[in-house]
């Protein structure tokens, strides 16, 4: 009797966890989008292992505001824009939401970015590739059945595993890796040209705020309840370690094959396509940017939607692809306008593709406390709440994040302004 | 007597400085409080709040805040506001009854009864007039548009007028306050507040489930829970199946049997369907007997089947009644009379023998035995026939219903032609 109740819990709640999984899942595989992809490689290829000891932070801090997102979605039953328009009021509102496109615009424009680079791997111009994709992308969001393409991608995602399968294969110092992922870096190499801004950049690979308005409006259209709520804790948790043990193998990766040759800027792409050597040898190349332009087609497809429909959850305007253009004028004006205008910028001649990835990232980063600091004030709302209000050390952990993040933009503006440089 | 009237919004009203007689500034405006039973459009108070905080000025002081109502208000020249006479209220009376519209209404969401959704606030306009010599403010409409939206945002970045004219360039989208449905979440302010949603429950149900899909989970409990078993009923058959689900979830089954009474049978049976069985059995114990049996009859059949597309209300007669028999068959029916189309004849083994189209009924003398009105040529279908065929037989005989039979011919439902587009919608 007691064995069978005991096999029929286990089978509701792996039952439970396959209906909700998706939203947590997803928005870590979106992760690894261009920007992710290749910061992480530049990263391995600068600095060697000197980056690893923030996978663990970061992570952390990852779990703590994914899970955050996903409570607030499920307890309030709204997305994170509403939520700010209706404490913190229309101005708020309206300033977040420009900071925002601004940094969301250079994630679409380091999207595709990843897919002029990929593409530029099979020797198709990017003033073909681009202009394609981009078309292809709207096409499929506004006139195509979203789910079938979102399940489509997420298969595809499965190519990151190749990174961990490079990353062994790369043969690295396991030992020197493994400490220094727990060892964080000596004064001096925190002053080594480049070093903070990459961090900022890995922070907001890693957390970028688009993907937490984007989490939380995915648990409140599946509708999740509270009583699920344990089973979305968990899709949550999983998809933040599943996300960062790839982008961990990505760094040891690139370490291994490019930092130890001495291979330290990635100028185009391609350069990225190394650290698949190992695995690949000469189709190194295909399976990178395979990869890669599954992972920025993803994105693109994903990343300009969501953008639209926060603008509009947070301004009021009425949204939705089920919508005729007459009815949602702006959304689709919106939506179509940071398409064609981030594949448009691609365009220019020379330009400098992975830089101006790198950059949207630590545009991310710069922003990130931004958003935590308006997430914080939400969740410790008693009446928004309830009793799911947020524990001691989760605020710890949210406030320290935001506060070392700040110091680090801080000292990056510093050096910037200033020229202050490692002799 | 003339009425001087002059025309604000809720964003200038924020923020004005009052003076009290002697000048001197008291504080400034921080809150508009009114009471919302219905067809009160009048403020009743402005809430002001101290510039000069009581006792030592310190952090975490709290500022008292005083409520002054709107007859010991009056405007200057200047557009400040003074204060006459000797308010008697120094603190706020209540709280909890009154409504505060920068807290409650200023960029929340509220039903657009007239326009049929779900909008957000972003300004109010009132009107003041004088009348008998002392000052009226009311709520005049909601600002809904981009019009509304400028204004907030520029507000204090420019003088008045300049940003009066900015906002004009926009098209007002506004919402008269009589149109206005207020949602709240708290039960216990809904009683003070008497938010009873008289007008939403005055809309067609299919428009009130689409509002109820636009809302949020908590937000769709207070509208949901405030409706009447009838109105309730019909909107949640218009609903998603998903979304019945949830709005089943937070009502007790008493309530939910109330509810499910009120339903079509057909598709309270689908609702029943889809609940885990605990659920349905603690629902159908707390239903009346007769109803009770007939959801227990239709959850007996197959939900594709055509049994699980019927309804049980149907006018059976004997084929010995008469025309007078009849029309009172029909004042006593106990489901709805605008969806009968037809009346079915039996014979004395209950078997279903003919039809009759309720139209002749109508033309027909009072005396006439119903058995000459009838269609001895009709279609009939089994219940376990599967609902594709169904539709099928419906558009090849151009057909309003079509009863069900079961093996011993004896009529045991009426499939309707508004089931048919139903399920043929959703297999799209």
């Amino acid at each position: 009797m007691a064995r069978t109740s005991l096999a029929k819990l286990w089978k509701m709640r792996v039952l439970m966890f396959l209906a909700v999984l998706g939203p947590g899942f997803i928005t870590a595989n979106v992760d690894n989008d261009t920007g992710g992809i290749l910061t992480y490689s530049q990263a391995g290829a600068q600095f060697g292992y000197k980056m690893l000891w923030t996978m663990l932070p970061i992570t952390i801090a990852l779990i703590a505001v994914q899970e955050m997102c996903a409570r607030m979605g499920v307890v309030t039953g709204k997305g994170l824009s509403d939520l700010i328009r209706e404490e913190f009021g229309l101005r708020m509102t309206f300033l977040m939401m420009a900071l925002l496109v601004i940094v969301n615009y250079g994630n679409v424009v380091a999207e595709f970015s990843g897919v002029a680079g990929s593409m530029q791997l099979f020797h198709v111009s990017k003033y073909v590739s681009v202009p394609v994709c981009a078309a292809l992308v709207w096409f499929l969001v506004v006139r195509g059945d979203y789910k079938v393409v979102e399940k489509v991608f997420l298969f595809a995602s499965l190519i990151y595993l190749s990174y961990i399968v490079a990353g062994v294969l790369a043969g690295p110092d396991w030992q020197e890796a493994l400490v220094e992922t727990v060892r964080p870096p000596a004064l001096n190499v925190w002053r080594q040209d480049g070093y903070v801004y990459m961090v900022i950049g890995l922070v907001g690979t890693t957390i970028a705020p688009w993907m937490q308005f984007y989490l939380q409006s995915s648990i409140v259209e599946k509708g999740v309840t509270v009583k699920q709520y344990g089973a979305v804790k968990l899709d949550v948790i999983v998809g933040c370690f599943f996300t960062d043990i790839v982008a961990w193998f990505i760094i040891v990766a690139c370490a291994a094959t490019m930092y130890v040759h001495g291979m330290t800027t990635i100028s185009v792409p391609s350069d990225a396509a190394e650290a698949m050597k190992p695995l690949a040898g000469q189709y190194a190349f295909i399976l990178f940017a395979v990869g890669l332009f599954n992972a920025s087609l993803f994105a693109a497809s994903i990343l300009p939607l969501s953008t639209a429909y926060t603008v509009c959850e947070g301004l009021g305007f009425e949204s939705g692809v089920d919508k005729k253009f007459g009815e949602a004028k702006f959304f689709y004006w919106f939506y179509t306008s940071l398409i064609a205008a981030g594949a448009a910028v691609v365009l220019i001649p020379r330009f400098p593709l992975v830089k101006v990835i790198i950059l949207s990232q630590v545009l991310n980063g710069i922003l990130l406390p931004v958003v935590l600091v308006f997430m914080i004030k939400l969740i410790n709302r008693k009446e928004l709440m309830g009793k799911y209000v947020n524990k001691r050390w989760m605020n710890i952990t949210v406030w320290a994040t935001s506060l070392v993040v700040i110091g680090l933009s801080l000292a990056l503006m510093f050096s910037t302004l200033f020229g202050v440089k490692t002799p | 007597m003339t009425d001087i009237v002059t025309r604000t919004n809720l964003s200038d009203l924020l923020g004005t400085p009052i003076v009290d007689a002697t000048g001197r500034v008291m504080g400034r405006v921080c809150e508009v409080a009114m009471e919302t039973d219905k067809n009160h459009d009048t403020v009743d108070a402005l809430v002001v709040r101290s510039s000069h905080l009581s006792g030592k000025g310190r952090l975490g002081r709290k500022r008292a805040d005083r409520y002054i109502p709107v007859e010991h208000v009056k405007q200057t020249a200047t557009g400040a506001l003074k204060l006459i006479g000797n308010p008697s209220h120094d603190t706020f009376p209540q709280e909890g009854h009154y409504f505060l519209l920068e807290r409650d209404l200023l960029d929340q969401q509220i039903i657009d009864v007239s326009g049929r959704k779900v909008v957000r606030v972003n300004d109010v306009d009132f009107v003041w007039s004088t009348r008998d010599n002392h000052l009226e403010l009311r709520v005049s409409e909601v600002e809904v548009g981009l019009r509304g939206a400028v204004r907030r945002l520029l507000k204090g970045l420019a003088p008045q007028k300049t940003i009066e004219a900015v906002a004009r360039q926009f098209a007002p989208r506004v919402i008269p306050w009589d149109f206005v449905d207020l949602i709240e979440v708290d039960p216990a302010r809904r009683v003070h507040l008497k938010i009873e949603h008289q007008r939403l429950a005055q809309m067609h149900p299919s428009d009130i489930a689409d509002i109820l899909e636009e809302l949020s989970p908590l937000e769709r409990e207070a509208v949901f829970t405030t409706l009447d078993e009838e109105i309730a009923a019909e909107a949640l058959e218009e609903v998603a199946p998903k979304l019945q689900m949830s709005l089943i979830d937070g009502l007790d089954s008493e309530r939910v049997a109330d509810i499910v009474e009120e339903m079509d049978p057909a598709a309270a049976a689908d609702l029943l369907a889809e609940l885990p069985d605990e659920r349905s059995e603690a629902i159908l114990e707390q239903m009346e007997p007769t109803e009770r049996q007939e959801m227990q009859d239709l959850l007996g059949f197959h939900v594709n089947s055509a049994a699980g597309r019927m309804t049980t209300e149907f006018l059976f007669l004997s084929k010995d009644a008469t025309v007078a028999d009849a029309i009172t068959a029909v004042r006593n029916f106990e489901g709805e009379p605008e969806l009968l189309t037809d009346l079915y004849l039996s014979d004395e083994q209950q078997r279903l023998v003919g039809v009759i189209p309720l139209a002749r009924i109508l033309l027909a003398k009072p005396e006439t035995q119903i058995d000459s009105l009838a269609e001895k040529r009709f279609t009939q279908i089994h219940s376990d026939l599967h609902q594709d065929d169904v539709a099928e037989l419906f558009d090849k005989y151009n057909l309003r219903e079509l009863p069900v039979v079961n093996k011993d011919d004896r009529l045991v439902g009426v499939i309707r032609a508004d089931n048919v587009i139903g399920f043929l919608r959703s297999e799209h």
